[in-house]
C-alpha cells in the first residue's frame, strides 16, 4: 500500500462488495442464458462476461449510487448488468491484435485467443446490444420505475461509451501508442477521462437517475466518478511497474515494454502517488453532503480503488 | 391481382425522403474531438449509393398505421446508423474481408482496422441516443420509445444479425444446424423486419398489426437478398468472375439450393409478403401502396435509387 494509513473499517466493506458482486453475477448469469442458439456465440459472451469474474466495480458503483440517493438495489440491477456488459465489450474489442493486442484478460486467454477474432468482434457487439436490451426492457424493473428515467439512463449509457466517451478514449489511446511525439500530462488525463472515467461516470449517473436522485446529487456523483476514474488509472500505472503478471492476472510491465505513456513515466513514482492521494481526497469530498451511512459504500470504493494490489 | 402499384410512384416516394434522411444523418454526426472517429463514422453513414431502405421502410409503416412522419424519422436515421455500423464490422478482414463496399473502399481500407472497429462501436450507441433525443415526446410515449430500443437491440443481437453473421462466416463451427435460409433470415431478414416493426410501434400500431408487419418485413428482407443472389449469379454467368462490387460471404441460395429452387422461393416470398399486407388493405386503403410497391421493387428492381 502506498498510503500512510487506510480508513477506519466500521463499515463491512468486504462483505458489501461480496454481496453486491454475488447479486450482480446472479443477474448477469440469468441475462445470458447458455442454451440460446447459436451456442458458440453465447458461449463466447458468457466466457468473457462470467467465466473469468472481474471485480464488478462498475455495476457496484451503479447500485451504490442508486442507494446513496435513496433507491433500492432492485431498481439499479438492470443498469448495473448493462454497464458490466458494455465494459466487457470494450475489453473484448480492446484486446484484439490490431488494438492493444492482449492475450491475457482477467487471468485467462482473452476472447479472441479462446474463440477467434470474428467471435471476439461479434460476441462483443452482441453484449453491447444485450446491454441496451436489458437496460431498456421495463419488464426487468420492479413496478414504479418511471419509463422516462429509463430513457434518460439509456442516453447516459450512450454518452459514456460512444464517440465522446469510451470509444474516443480508445482512439486517443491508440494514436498515442508508439508515436515519437511525447505526450503531456493533459493529454494523458484526456485519454483516461474518456477511456476509463467516462463509463465509471456513466455507471454512477445511471444509478443516481434510476434511484430518483436530484440534478445536484447526480452532478456530485459525476465528479466523484471522474476522480476515481483517474485514480483507478494512476494506480493501474503504478501497479504495472511494481507487480508481476501473476499477481495482476494480466501482462505486467506491458506499458513499459510498449512505450506507452504512464503517470510514473511522466511524473515519477513519488508525484504519481501524491496525485493518487489528491484524487482520493477530491473524490471523498464529493460525498460530504450525503448521509454518511448511505455514503459509506462509495467512500470505501474510492479507498478500495486507491489501495488495491491488482 | 389488381395493379395497385401502378397508381403509386415508389421512386418519387423513396427519393423524396432520402435527402431529408441524409440531412438528418449529416447533422447527427458533427465532427468533434477526436476528429478521426467522427470522420470514420461519417464516411460509412453518409456514403454515396446507400439506398436507405431500412429508414424508408420504418417511415412507410409508421405512416401506414396513421403515425405522423416526424415520429419515425429519428428511428429511421438510427436504423441507418446501425445498418452502417454492422456493415463496417462485417467488412473487417477477420469477417467478410471486403476491401470494397458499394464500389468504394470499405471503412477499414481507408481508416485502418482499429478505427473501423471503434467507429462501429460508437455508431451503435449514437443510434440509440438519436432515438431517445430526437423522437418528439409530445407524440410518442416513453414506453413506446423503450420498446423500439428493445426491438432494435434484439434485432442486431446474439440471436439476430450478429448470429447471422457468425453462421455465415463460420458455418461449420460448433455443430450448428445451419441452412442457407436461416442465415439469410438472420443476416438480412431481421433488419427489414425490425424497420417495419419500429415504424409500427412509433405509429401506434396494435399487437396484431405489429405481428403482421413483422412477418411482412422478414419476408421482404429475405426476398430482396434472394433476388440479389440470383442477379449476382446471372452477372457471374455473363462476366464469369462475379465482380459485382458487393462482397458477399458464404450464404448463397443459388449455390446452396440451385437456381430453380431460388426462383420458387422468390415466388413464395413475394406472395407471403403481399398476403401479409392484405390485412391492412380494408382499414388503411391506399396507404398500403408503398408496402405493396416495396415487394415489386424487391423482385423487379425497376429503377435505381439515388438521392435527388
Amino acid at each position: 500500500s502506498f498510503f500512510a494509513s487506510e480508513p477506519a473499517a466500521e463499515f463491512d466493506f468486504k462483505g458489501y462488495l461480496l454481496r453486491k458482486a454475488a447479486s450482480v453475477n446472479r443477474a448477469l448469469d440469468l441475462a445470458v442464458p447458455p442454451q440460446l442458439h447459436p451456442k458458440l456465440m453465447h458461449e463466447a459472451m458468457r466466457y468473457s462476461l462470467l467465466a473469468a469474474g472481474g471485480k464488478r466495480i462498475r455495476p457496484i458503483l451503479c447500485i451504490a449510487a442508486c442507494e446513496i440517493v435513496g433507491g433500492a438495489e432492485a431498481f439499479a440491477m438492470p443498469p448495473a448488468c448493462a454497464v458490466e456488459m458494455v465494459h466487457t465489450t470494450s475489453l473484448m474489442h480492446d484486446d484484439l491484435p490490431w488494438m492493444d493486442n492482449d492475450d491475457l484478460r482477467r487471468g485467462q486467454p482473452s476472447c479472441h485467443r479462446a474463440y477467434g477474432e470474428p467471435l471476439a468482434v461479434l460476441a462483443g457487439d452482441a453484449l453491447l446490444f444485450l446491454s441496451y436490451r436489458h437496460l431498456a426492457d421495463m419488464d426487468n424493473y420492479p413496478s414504479g420505475v418511471p419509463p422516462a428515467l429509463i430513457l434518460r439512463a439509456t442516453t447516459e449509457l450512450s454518452r459514456s461509451i460512444g464517440a465522446e466517451g469510451l470509444a474516443a478514449g480508445q482512439v486517443l489511446d491508440m494514436e498515442s501508442t508508439g508515436v515519437n511525439k511525447p505526450i503531456d500530462v493533459d493529454r494523458l488525463e484526456s485519454i483516461h477521462l474518456h477511456k476509463t472515467a467516462a463509463l465509471l461516470e456513466g455507471s454512477v449517473a445511471i444509478g443516481g437517475i434510476i434511484g430518483g436522485g436530484s440534478d445536484g446529487e447526480i452532478e456530485r456523483l459525476r465528479c466523484y466518478a471522474r476522480c476515481i476514474g483517474l485514480l483507478f488509472q494512476v494506480v493501474d500505472d503504478i501497479l504495472d511497474v511494481t507487480k508481476s503478471s501473476q499477481e495482476l492476472g494480466k501482462t505486467a510491465a506491458k506499458d513499459l515494454a510498449s512505450d506507452k505513456t504512464t503517470y510514473p513515466k511522466l511524473l515519477g513514482m513519488e508525484r504519481s502517488r501524491e496525485l493518487a492521494e489528491e484524487l482520493l481526497r477530491d473524490a471523498e469530498s464529493q460525498l460530504e453532503d450525503f448521509d454518511p451511512a448511505k455514503a459509506a459504500p462509495l467512500l470505501h470504493l474510492a479507498n478500495y480503488i486507491a489501495y488495491r494490489q491488482k | 391481382q389488381p395493379p395497385l402499384h401502378s397508381s403509386f410512384d415508389l421512386r418519387a416516394y423513396w427519393t423524396s425522403m432520402i435527402s431529408q434522411i441524409e440531412a438528418d444523418l449529416d447533422a447527427a454526426i458533427p465532427v468533434a474531438y477526436p476528429d478521426q472517429i467522427y470522420e470514420a463514422m461519417r464516411y460509412s453513414v453518409l456514403a454515396d449509393g446507400a439506398k436507405r431502405a431500412a429508414p424508408i421502410m420504418c417511415i412507410a409503416t409508421c405512416e401506414l398505421v396513421g403515425g405522423d412522419r416526424s415520429t419515425s424519422f429519428p428511428t429511421a436515421c438510427a436504423l441507418e446508423m446501425i445498418h452502417s455500423a454492422s456493415l463496417i464490422h462485417d467488412d473487417l478482414p477477420c469477417m467478410d474481408a471486403a476491401p470494397l463496399r458499394r464500389a468504394y473502399p470499405s471503412n477499414h481500407t481507408v481508416f485502418g482496422i482499429g478505427l473501423a472497429l471503434l467507429a462501429g462501436d460508437a455508431l451503435f450507441p449514437l443510434a440509440f441516443r438519436h432515438i431517445v433525443g430526437r423522437t418528439p415526446n409530445s407524440l410518442v410515449p416513453p414506453e413506446a420509445v423503450l420498446r423500439v430500443i428493445v426491438e432494435i437491440a434484439r434485432t442486431v443481437g446474439s440471436t439476430g444479425m450478429a448470429a447471422g453473421q457468425m453462421l455465415d462466416i463460420l458455418p461449420a463451427v460448433g455443430n450448428e444446424q445451419t441452412d442457407v435460409m436461416t442465415v439469410l433470415e438472420k443476416k438480412f431478414g431481421k433488419m427489414a423486419e425490425c424497420s417495419a416493426v419500429c415504424g409500427g410501434l412509433l405509429g401506434g400500431a396494435g399487437k396484431v398489426e405489429i405481428e403482421a408487419l413483422k412477418r411482412y418485413g422478414k419476408a421482404l428482407g429475405v426476398l430482396y437478398e434472394v433476388v440479389d443472389d440470383i442477379l449476382l449469379e446471372e452477372k457471374r454467368g455473363i462476366w464469369s468472375n462475379g465482380q459485382s462490387g458487393k462482397m458477399r460471404s458464404n450464404a448463397s441460395v443459388v449455390m446452396a439450393l440451385g437456381m430453380e429452387r431460388a426462383m420458387e422461393i422468390v415466388g413464395e416470398l413475394k406472395e407471403k409478403a403481399k398476403n401479409e399486407i392484405n390485412v391492412f388493405g380494408d382499414k388503411y386503403g391506399d396507404r398500403v401502396l408503398p408496402l405493396y410497391s416495396f415487394v415489386d421493387y424487391a423482385v423487379e428492381r425497376g429503377f435505381v435509387v439515388e438521392s435527388t
